[in-house]
């Protein structure tokens, strides 16, 4: 008995840290506006409104009005990842008392919207706790034309909605070998017989056989994208771009020119794992390959990820239908990376153990579980509030069985104490260091004057491009919203162009390319050169004809 | 003014109360009449013309004003400028709640060049009202469907192009600005009406080295010399300057994007789908119109109207979308499309990505295929109609519009040839068709597509499905147990549910609820005479209906305890509308 309070007195501590330590959207707005008003690099102001009337939130980190190249950091999309949001909070926090913040932005712009889905955030603070994805429009989720007729339940009134199972003839699942408190699908190949069905937690409210398959989640806004759009799946929207926020995120994105990549944090992770280049996807109507030059630069950012920021043995987490991060590359055009931010770490081998010897067999040496992992990690660092032991309840809709309900916490998966994101986050600002450094420098040689004849002169530039990373993507060519390189010479009333054009416009230039521009002018004086594009700044140039 | 509405106020009470005793209003018995025409409308209009945005506003209001239980007029959302969007809502309002009638959209203009789409919307709204008390089949039409008609859905563009200097094609866009050659700047080139008739022509001049030459037959027309026979002129496209001196003219033009590229189905990026934005619905525009096709579940079908060529079109715009259009599917469009081709001489029934080219995200499919109603869009006005036969030229070379011009129009469709001197090329000659010929009608040809384009429509309308309790029987079980059984019959040819929204679970199922009874078990019938039932076991009072297919039918029964004979079934579909019956009348 003394037992079971002091668990209850624990658990009910757990919980509380657990919810004060991440940022609810009244603490994060105030949070923003707090930086606004302590640096004099930071503005903060609204790109628009979540359907559910809430501000969202831009952040600018910049030392003057005018934009240069930026990059825009994005979380908050699917509201199962809370701590994206906490992650980009802290990096601006960080940013903002780093000492060479002055220098990083001498010729660059950070925009971050941290949180692009705050509807879903009231749902992490909720008494009532479950995981929530989407945003707050009212949806229909199993589309049978009632909305919310079957929400869940919390049946053993601990605050969470976790699991129940069901020992059942039909059930598929059984405990795992590796850890009684998980269950996995039994493997007829291996004699294993199923026990449990395994559902969510809740009743059957609308009798129709299903459970919990409508409690109106809303709109995923990580599925309401236009790259691979998931049509008539469940919290897609009930069209492509249906929810504000999306549309207020891809307005932003394509409006600015001078955002040069995006970086998420979120489901998704192709940093560790970088995009693939296949020449079939990547020449078809619809492309649906990262680009061979845009690989190649991906490759190079993995780099900087895995080797100069340190940041490794993040799980795979492929892209997944109508997300942001597709998108934004895809039909934006622009550089787009993508990261959880944090995961379990990796459990250190022992080497001088006698075990590291035995190797397994192939086919288990795949992805390990990532729940196991993280009960191990959970354990070593005692978090408590992660997994609901299962305990025994009665369950009106099957009424002669036993019935248990447990299960991981809502959220802890993918949010751990905000305490534990502090590393990440440092290695992360690192990464978004090197990232800025890595980013394309337009230089150019002193401008060749040749007198032809008389008053003819023979003007002639080199523009390169001297940064570690191209201009711009190379699909970014096909796009019509990216600002393509333009080199512009500008005469004044006395002179007049023989030959060459007032602009050329050119393709993404890639790291170390080159290209000669002249022209014939005829009249002496000073003419004006500008070359770049939205992407590398504008640099400009003053010759004199003489 | 004033004359006028007294004498509206006179004729309404004199036809109303005159109405209650007979249908048909007295003054159009005299044989002024001519057949299929309103004779002496309240809301008196000439189709022989194109109308302003004022003027559309006003005929809109008039509408409302001459019959307020029939017409309401709403603003479905703004313009990009600003401007109301307004849909009309037609239907017998005395007649049972007009969100239970089954829908029909019709929308016009949305490529505003396209002018006469507007002028044929205007006119079914029109025509419907006018008609409800002349003739019967309008006014059960009114009585059993509801009419959306949103006249034109690109407001601005369609000021654009009526009072600024366009072309034919031009001002097929809306109005925001976009730089379209990817310099930086913004619409820096635009069309220069040259000679300043509002009318942006072609540009010709002079040249030893020119491929083309003037027809000898109409002085009007270019034409392009074949073989070794030598030209006489160089053509330099559409009347303009470089304004920006970058070697380019017209290159930068206001608003080059298309409004039917922004649409919710299968949409795709410019470089696969040209005229595309940032995402479908970019544009207050198209956004209203989607938000009010949500917001209207009972719609049923849909038309979208556009110029030129003559064409009925269905969907996909995409050939990989074609495998979601099932037989079933495809036999109504065919039902609908065919009946069509002999409704309109020169009109043709077509696939639209089979037969005229690809569209990603184009407004078709999103009515089709993301909200699963039966669609056409027609192409209003082609060629055949200037002589009633084929061109045997092809659509961009044959010389047919000239000829026409010449002998049916005196010389109206076109500018003549004038000289003009050009900062860039020099003396040149500015000339070709007027902005209004080609894609849009002559005025005396305008009132008989429209008619016949709505009638088309009508006919689609009509075919939306219509409900009805063919039969309930009642059978004594054992004990106290009842078996009621009812038959529901979908009496038109467009299904409540097409296989595509059925698969995919767009619009909710059909209910069929046996109301004001202990229901102890429900099913669907599958086959009475041998007694195959499928049990529902949830919720048996509502028997889920997926689809109740065209001209077909379905059976439910449900066991009921006690006696039945008050109770109420109740079929309801979002598309099919709402209807009831006492189990014994």
């Amino acid at each position: 008995m003394n037992k079971k309070i002091l668990f209850l007195f624990f658990f009910s501590i757990g919980f509380a840290y657990g919810q004060s330590d991440y940022l609810t959207y009244e603490k994060l707005s105030k949070k923003l506006k707090d930086f606004e008003s302590k640096s004099k690099f930071c503005t903060v102001k609204s790109i628009g409104k979540s359907s559910g009337g809430k501000d969202l939130w831009l952040v600018t980190l910049s030392e003057s009005a005018k934009p240069k190249p930026a990059l825009l950091i994005t979380a908050g999309i699917d509201g199962k990842h809370q701590a994206g949001t906490q992650i980009a909070v802290q990096l601006i926090d960080q940013l903002l008392k780093s000492d060479n913040l002055s220098k990083l932005l001498a010729n660059k712009t950070l925009y971050f919207v941290p949180s692009v889905n705050p509807d879903a955030t009231d749902a992490f603070f909720d008494k009532l706790k479950m995981e929530k994805s989407g945003n707050a429009t009212k949806t229909d989720d199993d589309r049978d034309g009632q909305i919310g007729e079957d929400p869940f339940e919390d049946m053993n009134n601990d605050g969470l909605i976790t699991k129940i199972r069901i020992e059942d003839v039909t059930g598929e699942f059984i405990e795992s070998p590796d850890d009684a408190r998980l269950l996995v699908k039994a493997d007829p190949t291996k004699n294993q017989v199923g026990k449990y069905l395994l559902l969510s937690e809740g009743f059957d409210n609308d009798k129709d056989g299903k459970f919990n398959e409508d409690f109106s989640e809303g709109v995923n806004i990580d599925k309401n994208f236009t790259f691979d759009h998931p049509v008539f799946e469940k919290g897609s929207g009930v069209y492509v771009a249906s929810e504000p926020e999306t549309r207020a995120l891809l307005d932003f994105l394509y409006l600015n020119q001078n955002i040069y990549a995006v970086l998420t944090f979120g489901m998704h992770n192709n940093l560790t794992e970088t995009p693939k280049y296949d020449s079939k996807m990547a020449t078809s109507r619809i492309i649906k390959s990262w680009l061979e030059k845009d690989v190649k630069t991906a490759e190079l950012v993995s780099t900087l990820y895995t080797q100069k920021a340190k940041l490794k043995d993040a799980p795979k987490l492929p892209m997944t239908k109508g997300n942001f991060a597709q998108t934004a590359y895809y039909h934006a055009g622009r550089f787009s990376f993508s990261t959880p931010g944090w995961w379990t770490p990796k459990e250190e081998v022992q080497k001088d153990s006698a075990q590291v010897k035995v190797e397994k067999p192939k086919k288990e040496m795949g992805e390990p579980n990532p729940e196991l992992a993280y009960l191990k990690w959970a354990t070593k660092e005692n978090l408590t509030n992660i997994f609901v032991n299962w305990t025994p309840v009665k369950h009106p809709d099957f009424p002669n069985q036993k019935v248990e309900v447990g299960g991981f916490a809502p959220y802890v998966l993918n949010n751990p104490p905000a305490s534990y994101l502090e590393e990440s986050t440092s290695k992360h600002k690192q990464f978004v260091e090197e990232l800025l450094a890595a980013m394309p420098k337009i230089e150019t040689n002193v401008p060749v004057v040749e007198k032809v004849q008389s008053d003819l002169y023979r003007v002639t530039i080199k523009v390169v491009n001297k940064g570690l990373l191209p201009t711009y993507t190379e699909i970014g060519d096909k796009i019509r919203f990216v600002s393509r390189m333009k080199t512009e010479i500008v005469l004044a009333n006395n002179q007049s162009m023989v030959s060459g054009r007032k602009y050329y416009l050119r393709n993404s230039m890639q790291p170390g390319e080159s290209e000669e521009y002249s022209w014939l002018i005829s009249g002496s004086g000073k003419v004006t050169i500008q070359t770049g594009c939205a992407t590398t700044g504008v640099k400009e140039l003053i010759v004199e004809l003489k | 003014m004033k004359k006028y509405i007294l004498f509206s106020l006179l004729s309404f009470s004199f036809w109303s109360v005159s109405a209650q005793k007979n249908d048909i209003a007295p003054q159009d018995l005299n044989g002024m009449r001519a057949i299929g025409s309103p004779a002496n409308p309240k809301v008196p209009m000439s189709w022989d013309r194109y109308h302003d945005y004022a003027q559309i506003t006003q005929f809109c209001k008039d509408l409302v004003k001459s019959y307020p239980n029939l017409v309401k007029m709403e603003s479905m959302g703004k313009s990009y400028e600003n401007r109301d969007i307004w849909v009309l809502t037609i239907s017998d309002f005395k007649s049972g709640k007009i969100e239970h009638k089954p829908g029909f959209y019709i929308d016009g203009g949305i490529h505003a060049n396209e002018l006469q789409g507007v002028e044929v919307s205007m006119y079914t709204a029109w025509y419907l009202a006018e008609s409800f008390q002349t003739v019967k089949f309008i006014n059960t039409l009114l009585k059993d469907k509801v009419f959306y008609i949103a006249v034109t859905i690109s407001p601005d563009s369609r000021e654009h192009f009526i009072y600024k200097s366009n072309n034919a094609n031009t001002s097929r866009s809306g109005m925001r600005s976009f730089d379209n050659d990817g310099d930086g700047l913004v619409n820096e080139d635009k069309l220069d009406d040259l000679d300043g008739d509002g009318n942006i022509v072609m540009m010709r001049r002079k040249s030893k080295t020119g491929r083309w030459k003037v027809d000898p037959k109409y002085p009007s027309r270019m034409y392009q010399v074949r073989g070794d026979e030598k030209g006489e002129y160089e053509m330099l496209g559409y009347e303009g300057i470089d304004n920006d001196n970058d070697g380019l003219v017209n290159e930068d033009n206001t608003g080059t994007y298309d409004p039917n590229r922004d649409w919710a189905w299968n949409w795709q990026p410019n470089y696969v789908q040209n005229g595309a934005l940032f995402y479908p619905g970019t544009l207050p525009e198209t956004r209203a119109v989607k938000d009010f096709i949500v917001s209207h579940p009972n719609i049923a079908g849909a038309q979208s109207y556009h110029n030129y060529g003559g064409m009925f079109l269905r969907g996909p715009g995409a050939a990989e979308d074609d495998p979601l259009f099932t037989r079933q599917d495809i036999e109504v469009y065919d039902n609908i499309g065919k009946l069509g081709e002999k409704m309109i001489p020169g009109y043709n029934y077509f696939v639209l990505h089979k037969d005229l080219y690809t569209v990603y995200g184009g407004e078709i499919d999103f009515l089709c295929l993301t909200r699963g109603i039966f669609t056409f869009s027609n192409e209003l006005m082609t060629s055949y109609k200037l002589f009633n036969q084929k061109s045997s030229w092809s659509r961009w070379d044959n010389d047919e519009f000239n000829e026409f011009d010449k002998y049916l129009l005196f010389g109206d469709g076109y500018v003549e040839w004038k000289t003009f001197n050009h900062p860039q090329f020099g003396e040149i000659e500015v000339g070709g068709a007027k902005k209004n010929y080609i894609r849009n009608h002559p005025g005396f040809m305008l009132q008989e597509d429209a008619h016949r384009n709505m009638a088309f429509t009508l006919y689609h309308a009509y075919q939306t499905p219509k409900l009805e309790i063919v039969e309930i029987k009642t059978e004594k079980l054992s004990g106290d147990l009842v078996a009621v059984t009812a038959t529901i019959m979908n009496t038109r040819v467009i299904p409540t549910h097409s296989s595509h929204d059925e698969k995919n679970k767009i619009e909710r199922p059909n209910y069929i609820t046996l109301k004001g009874s202990n229901v102890v078990a429900g099913m669907t019938v599958q086959n009475e005479d041998l007694n195959l039932f499928t049990e529902q076991k949830y919720r048996p009072d509502q028997i889920e209906v997926s689809n109740i297919s065209g001209m077909g039918s379905v059976k439910v029964r449900w066991i009921v305890k006690g006696n039945p004979s008050t109770a109420t079934v109740e079929v309801s579909s979002a598309k099919g509308g709402i209807i009831t019956e006492k189990v014994s009348k």
